[in-house]
């Protein structure tokens, strides 16, 4: 149930964004170029230490006639901004995941090689490859931000270890889990929407809230992915037998490294979702809460 | 951590048209285009250089409704690592002919 909430819930919040951070734009269509509006969203990524450089791809860009040679242009600087590393300490936490994605991602295709999957899981393997760049380039974009790389990078931990201590930690849990339904509750709301509090309260700030759910939400699911896809190898086709897996040891394990994918991508939304739905609420709350009186003493 | 890695031929290149006028300040497409890189590769070079200290920056006014347009030279050290580049690389240029005539 509390996944189909989530379903339903994504299409309408994420247009409800968009309609609040531009309402004229919603009803009237763009009033700027595809490349300006390109270049400007990928510089809106850039972190503040690098802001300048955008205004300045910006300030070019602005130079520049013909709609190929502004493409061009856009799409070049667009691709640098998005791929220019945090600042700072926050580059180890990027490190950190790329660490993960990378372990994953080898393992995943050390199980195909070692059991033989196939074309198909050669195309999985692709596709999971793009997956898993585009949770590295989304990390890479929320590290830049201030003061989100910690509380984002505790989130998704703390999302990940109650997922496993729900589950439990063996390699036997990980791929026969079905969670009761108080356990689903714990998993699909009351975490996410901690995360989400938690990142707002930490900043003051609901903006920094929801992106710190983002983050929580993409580290987190990365970490599970390491998590369950070292379960796969550990267990290959052994283990209980699956209810809706193959009947041979290949058809085993090639299912669990697709589930492990779904719910990689499942918990992610979950936890950005509701995440960026409780920073929210916890921003409106904390806007509600009236400021201290300024001391009279003081004052005069 | 400051890395000293050796500059990339994309660098170098970026580095040698800058310090071709030294004084004059350049803009990034023009940059770009003479030494035929993509915007995608010239502004993580330049941000670099930056970083660095080797390469000023300075904003033209906007003229008409345009943006302004940020511009590019070699800072003081950013000259004297040209010079100690090309004086490297040619060097290197007069050592490899001794060394293959040793060789021969």
């Amino acid at each position: 149930m509390p996944f189909f909430l989530v379903f339903l819930m994504t299409p309408v919040a994420v247009a409800i964004a968009l309609y609040r951070r531009d309402p004229r734009r919603f009803l009237d269509g763009p009033t700027e170029d595809v490349p300006l509006r390109l270049l400007r969203w990928a510089v809106g990524l850039l972190s503040p230490q690098r802001s300048e450089w955008g205004q300045a791809m910006l300030g070019e860009l602005g130079h520049l006639d013909g709609r190929l040679r502004r493409t061009r242009f856009a799409l070049g600087c667009a691709g640098a901004a998005l791929i220019m590393p945090p600042w700072g300490r926050a580059a180890g936490g990027l490190w950190a995941t790329i660490g993960i994605t990378a372990a994953s991602f080898t393992i995943y295709a050390g199980l195909i090689v070692h059991y033989r999957l196939g074309a198909g899981a050669w195309i999985a393997l692709a596709v999971v490859l793009i997956i898993c760049v585009g949770y590295l380039l989304g990390t890479s974009a929320l590290l830049r931000r201030p003061g989100v790389a910690l509380p984002g990078l505790l989130g998704g931990v703390s999302a990940a270890v109650v997922g496993l201590g729900l589950s439990g930690f063996t390699a036997v849990d990980q791929v026969t889990f079905i969670p009761d339904p108080w356990q689903q509750w714990v998993r699909v709301i009351a975490v996410p929407a901690a995360i989400g509090a938690a990142g707002t309260l930490w900043r003051r700030d609901p903006v920094a809230g929801r992106r710190v759910a983002r983050l929580a939400g993409l580290s987190g699911g990365l970490l599970q992915l390491l998590y369950a896809t070292v379960a796969v190898a550990i267990l290959g086709g052994g283990g209980p037998p699956d209810e809706d897996g193959g009947f041979t040891v290949r058809g085993t394990v090639s299912d669990r490294l697709a589930n492990n994918i779904v719910d990689l991508v499942v918990s992610t939304l979950i936890l950005a979702m509701v995440g960026w739905a409780a920073a929210a609420l916890a921003g409106h709350l904390v806007r509600r809460t009236p400021a201290p009186a300024a001391d009279p003493i003081q004052g005069v | 951590m400051q890395r000293n890695r050796p500059p990339s031929p994309q660098t170098v290149n970026v580095l040698l048209a800058l310090a071709a006028d030294p004084a004059r300040w350049r803009y990034g497409y023009d940059l770009a285009t003479e030494v035929h890189l993509k915007s995608g590769s010239l502004y993580p070079i330049l941000v670099r250089l930056a970083d660095r200290g080797l390469l000023e920056t300075s904003w033209e006014p906007s003229v008409d409704s345009r943006p302004p347009r940020h511009l590019y030279r070699l800072t003081g050290p950013g000259r004297d690592f040209v010079a100690a580049l090309t004086a490297a690389r040619s060097d290197r240029t007069a050592a490899r002919p001794r060394r293959r005539l040793s060789e021969a």
